[in-house]
C-alpha cells in the first residue's frame, strides 16, 4: 500500500514537472504596425486560449523587437520580410510562416513643409533608423527618381522619435510607418508624404517570423496560432465589426478611433485566399518568394550585409496551407 | 519715514530667517512658478500662438488627421478650413449631379460622429461615448430645430447651417438612428472650430489637473496596466536597484575608507568604471538578464553602486581622527575599531549620503524603465510624449518629482529621530527619539546591571 502511494506520488510529481515543463508560453514579440497591432484583437478577445494555445504577446519598440528576437527571449518576432533578411544576415535566421499583410501607403517618407517631392531631398538630411525597412523605402524612392543613395545624409532616428525630430526642423524629412508617420505629419502641419509604399507596391510585407528550433518543436502549437490569425482577419474585414476592432487597435497604442481609422487603408491585411496566392513562387513583387529576393538584391548592393540570403530558407507557407479554408 | 514691521529683517546677512517667514518662503517658492504658468496660460494677449480644435473634421486634402483637442499653428488653421470648405463644395456638386460616392454609409457615421467633442463639452455625452451613434443623431436633430443651443463651444452660424441642412437629409430618412438607413450620398461636413492655445508642450494648469485625474482614476484596459500599478512598478525598480547598491557599495566603500588596502585595490577600478555612463551597459544588460525588470533593477544599481562607494569611503575617511586615536589609546582592537567607532561615528553621515544616493538612483529610472520591454510611469511617459499628448505627461513628471521630494523630506526628518546627537533635530523628532529610545536605554541599563558581577575579576 505504502510503496503504491508513494509511487503515486512520484507519478503525479513527474505529471506536475511535465506541466511546468509545458507551460512555457510561446512568446511573440510584436510593434506598433498596424498590421501587427492587429494581434491584439485576438489577444483581447481571449481566442489563443479558446484555440487551446499558450502565448505571450510582448509588445517592443520595433528594432528593439528584433534585438530581443536575436537575444533568444522570445520565439517569435513581427518583421518585415526585407528586416527578416538583415536580422539573419547578422544575427539569428527565423523562419516566416505567417503574412499579415503588404504595405499599401502607411510606410511614408514625410518631407518638411517646401519639400514637394522627392528629388528635392537632394543634399538634405533624412531621419530613419539606417538597416532597416524606412531605409529600404527610401532608397527605392531615390531610385526611383534617379538619385543616388549618396545624394541624402541619413540621422540614424530611433522610428518611434521621428515626430519629434520632424517637427524641431533637425532633418529635413524622416521614414516612418504609421502610427508615427501620422503622428509626423500631426506635430509638423504642412509636412507631406513624398513617397510611400503605395507607390512601391510589394516591396514590403509583413510576417511573423518563429526561431526555428521553436517551429521545430511546437509545429502543432504554431499552427493553431495561424488559425487564429485568419479569424482576426476575417472579423477585421467584416464592417459590422469596424468599430470594435478599431477601439481595441487604437487603444494599444494610445490613438483615438477616428484617427486610426485611415491606417486600414494602408495596411493591407491579406484574407486568406490572398495570402495562399502570395504564398506562391514567382519572380515578381505579387509574391513574397519575389519580394524578399528583391531585398536580398538590394541589400547586398546597399552593402546592408555581404552573404547573399536565400530567401527560400526563411519561408516556410505549410503551416498557411494546411490550414482549412476558413469556413 | 519709518517701514512696517513686516518689511524688516528679510535681509540680514547670515542670520536664519523665523520660522514663520520660512514657512512663507517655502509656499511662495512654489507658488511663484505656479502663478507664473497661470499667467502664460490664462492671459489671452500674452502668446498662445496656436488654435486648439474644439471640433475637427477629416479631409484628405491635408495630410494629417486632426482630432478635437489638436492644436494648429495660426497660419495653418485657415488652410485646414478651407480644405474642409473645399470638401464641402464637391459635395453639394456631387448631390446636384446625382453621383453616388462609395462606401458613404460608413463616412456619414464618421460624419455623425463629428458633434461628439462638442456634445461631451456641452455635457450632453458623457465621455467614452464618442461612439453612441443613437444619441449623437439626436443630437443633431436637437441643434437643427433649436430644441439644444451649444453654449461651451458654440456653433459657428455656418455649422449650424450645416446642421440644419444635414438634419433635413437625415430627417426625411428616419427620425432616429438606423445604420441601414443612413442616407447613400454624403452629408455636409462641420467646418472646424478652435480657440487661441498655447503650443501643446504647454498645456493650461486645469488641463492638467483633469487629464491626471482621469488617467489616474482609469480603470486596467487589456494588458495595459493602471497609473497606480505602474507607479508601484516604478517604486519597485528604484528600491531593489538601489537596496542591491547599498548591499554592496556601502561595505565596500567602508573598508576603502578605513583601509588603504581595499582602497587602492578598488578604488581605481571604481573611478574608471564610474565614467562610462550606465544607459551603454543597457542593451548588454537585456541580453544577460532577459527584457523584464531585472535589467531595469540592473541599471540602477550600475549607475548607483560605484557612486556610492566613493561617497561612502569619503565620509569615512572624514571620520575625526582623534576619535579613531582614542579608541586606539584605550586599546580598542582592529575590528572593534570599526564596530564601535567607525560605524556609529560616520553613520549621520552614511544616512545623509544615502539620502542622497536615492535621489540619485531615481535619475536613473527614466532610462531604465525604457530598456526591454517598456514598463512603469516612463513607459507610460515615452507613449504619451511620442503621441504629444503633454498633459497627460506632466501629472506624471510632477508624480516623481513630488515622490522624491517628500520621501526626501521625511527622511530627513527622520535623520533627527534616528541620530538625535547629530544636532539636526526639531523639537518633534527629538520627542519621537526619546519615546522609542526608553525602553531601548532601559533595557541596555538593566542587562549590563546583571552582567555587571559576572565582568569582575
Amino acid at each position: 500500500m505504502k510503496l503504491l502511494s508513494r509511487f503515486g506520488s512520484l507519478a503525479l510529481g513527474l505529471l506536475a514537472l511535465c506541466g511546468t515543463l509545458h507551460a512555457e508560453p510561446l512568446k511573440i514579440a510584436y510593434s506598433d504596425w498596424p498590421g501587427w497591432i492587429a494581434w491584439e484583437i485576438g489577444v483581447q478577445k481571449g481566442w489563443f486560449k479558446e484555440e487551446g494555445v499558450d502565448v505571450e504577446f510582448l509588445w517592443f519598440d520595433y528594432v528593439p523587437s528584433m534585438d530581443a528576437y536575436v537575444a533568444g527571449k522570445v520565439d517569435a518576432v513581427c518583421m518585415t520580410n526585407g528586416d527578416a533578411l538583415v536580422t539573419g544576415a547578422t544575427g539569428k535566421p527565423s523562419v516566416g510562416i505567417l503574412i499579415n499583410d503588404y504595405s499599401n501607403g502607411n510606410d511614408m517618407i514625410v518631407a518638411a513643409p517646401g519639400i514637394s517631392s522627392i528629388k528635392d531631398l537632394k543634399g538634405k538630411k533624412v531621419g530613419i533608423e539606417e538597416g532597416f525597412v524606412e531605409h529600404l523605402l527610401l532608397l527605392t524612392g531615390l531610385e526611383k527618381n534617379g538619385l543616388k543613395p549618396s545624394d541624402v545624409t541619413i540621422v540614424n532616428t530611433p522610428t518611434g522619435e521621428t515626430p519629434q525630430v520632424l517637427a524641431s526642423k533637425a532633418v529635413d524629412a524622416i521614414g516612418a510607418w504609421q502610427p508615427n508617420s501620422g503622428q509626423a505629419l500631426k506635430a509638423l502641419p504642412g509636412s507631406k508624404p513624398v513617397f510611400t509604399s503605395a507607390d512601391a507596391p510589394g516591396i514590403i510585407y509583413d510576417l511573423l517570423y518563429v526561431s526555428p528550433e521553436s517551429l521545430q518543436k511546437n509545429k502543432a502549437e504554431w499552427a493553431k496560432v495561424v488559425k487564429v490569425w485568419y479569424k482576426i482577419a476575417a472579423y477585421m474585414k467584416d464592417e459590422d465589426n469596424l468599430d470594435d476592432a478599431l477601439k481595441i487597435l487604437s487603444g494599444r497604442v494610445n490613438l483615438k478611433p477616428e484617427e486610426y481609422e485611415p491606417f486600414l487603408k494602408g495596411t493591407h491585411i491579406l484574407s486568406y485566399e490572398e495570402a495562399l496566392k502570395t504564398w506562391e513562387k514567382a519572380d515578381d513583387l505579387k509574391s513574397v518568394y519575389g519580394s524578399t529576393k528583391n531585398v536580398n538584391a538590394f541589400n547586398l548592393k546597399c552593402e546592408v550585409y555581404k552573404d547573399s540570403q536565400d530567401a527560400e530558407k526563411y519561408l516556410d507557407p505549410s503551416l498557411t496551407k494546411a490550414l482549412a479554408p476558413a469556413k | 519715514m519709518s517701514c512696517p514691521d513686516f518689511l524688516k529683517g528679510w535681509f540680514v546677512v547670515r542670520r536664519e530667517l523665523p520660522g514663520s517667514r520660512k514657512a512663507l518662503l517655502t509656499t511662495l517658492s512654489f507658488l511663484m512658478p505656479i502663478a507664473l504658468w497661470c499667467i502664460v496660460s490664462y492671459v489671452p494677449f500674452i502668446w498662445h500662438p496656436d488654435i486648439k480644435l474644439t471640433l475637427a473634421a477629416n479631409t484628405e486634402r491635408i495630410s494629417g488627421v486632426f482630432t478635437a483637442g489638436n492644436r494648429l499653428s495660426r497660419d495653418y488653421f485657415p488652410q485646414y478650413v478651407e480644405a474642409v470648405r473645399l470638401d464641402n463644395k464637391e459635395t453639394i456638386a456631387a448631390r446636384a449631379a446625382g453621383t453616388a460616392t462609395p462606401g458613404a454609409k460608413r463616412a456619414n457615421r464618421l460624419l455623425l460622429r463629428q458633434l461628439a467633442p462638442v456634445a461631451i463639452d456641452n455635457g450632453w455625452l458623457p465621455r467614452g461615448e464618442e461612439q453612441n451613434d443613437a444619441l449623437l443623431y439626436q443630437l443633431w436633430g436637437d441643434l437643427a430645430t433649436g430644441k439644444k443651443i451649444a453654449l461651451t463651444p458654440k456653433l459657428s452660424a455656418d455649422n449650424l447651417a450645416i446642421a440644419r441642412e444635414n438634419w433635413a437629409i437625415l430627417s426625411a430618412s428616419s427620425p432616429v438612428f438606423e445604420s441601414s438607413k443612413l442616407p447613400d450620398q454624403l452629408l455636409l461636413k462641420l467646418i472646424p472650430q478652435g480657440i487661441p492655445s498655447n503650443p501643446v508642450y504647454l498645456p493650461p494648469p486645469h488641463e492638467v489637473i483633469q487629464a491626471g485625474w482621469r488617467d489616474f482614476q482609469a480603470p486596467r484596459v487589456g494588458e495595459n496596466p493602471t497609473m497606480g500599478e505602474r507607479y508601484q512598478h516604478s517604486i519597485r525598480i528604484i528600491l531593489f536597484g538601489f537596496i542591491w547598491s547599498c548591499i554592496v557599495g556601502v561595505p565596500l566603500g567602508i573598508l576603502g575608507g578605513v583601509y588603504d588596502f581595499f582602497s587602492r585595490l578598488i578604488g581605481p577600478f571604481v573611478d574608471f568604471f564610474r565614467y562610462m555612463p550606465a544607459p551603454t551597459f543597457s542593451t548588454l544588460l537585456v541580453a544577460v538578464l532577459s527584457a523584464h525588470d531585472a535589467p531595469k533593477v540592473a541599471l540602477v544599481f550600475l549607475g548607483t553602486v560605484f557612486q556610492m562607494i566613493l561617497i561612502v569611503s569619503k565620509t569615512t575617511r572624514l571620520l575625526d581622527p582623534a576619535l579613531l586615536e582614542a579608541a586606539q589609546t584605550l586599546g580598542a582592537k582592529p575590528r572593534q575599531m570599526i564596530t564601535h567607532v567607525v560605524l556609529p561615528g560616520i553613520l549621520p553621515n552614511l544616512y545623509n549620503d544615502l539620502r542622497i544616493l536615492l535621489g540619485w538612483a531615481w535619475t536613473w529610472l527614466v532610462i531604465a524603465e525604457l530598456i526591454g520591454v517598456k514598463s512603469g510611469l516612463t513607459g507610460f511617459l515615452d507613449t504619451q510624449g511620442t503621441f504629444r499628448n503633454f498633459d497627460r505627461v506632466f501629472p506624471v513628471i510632477i508624480l516623481i518629482g513630488l515622490t522624491g521630494f517628500v520621501t526626501d523630506q521625511i527622511l530627513a526628518f527622520f535623520h533627527g529621530v534616528f541620530f538625535p546627537w547629530a544636532g539636526t533635530s526639531g523639537p518633534v523628532s527629538r520627542a519621537i527619539s526619546n519615546v522609542v529610545a526608553w525602553p531601548v536605554r532601559n533595557l541596555l541599563q538593566y542587562t549590563r546591571r546583571i552582567n555587571a558581577p559576572s565582568d569582575l575579576p
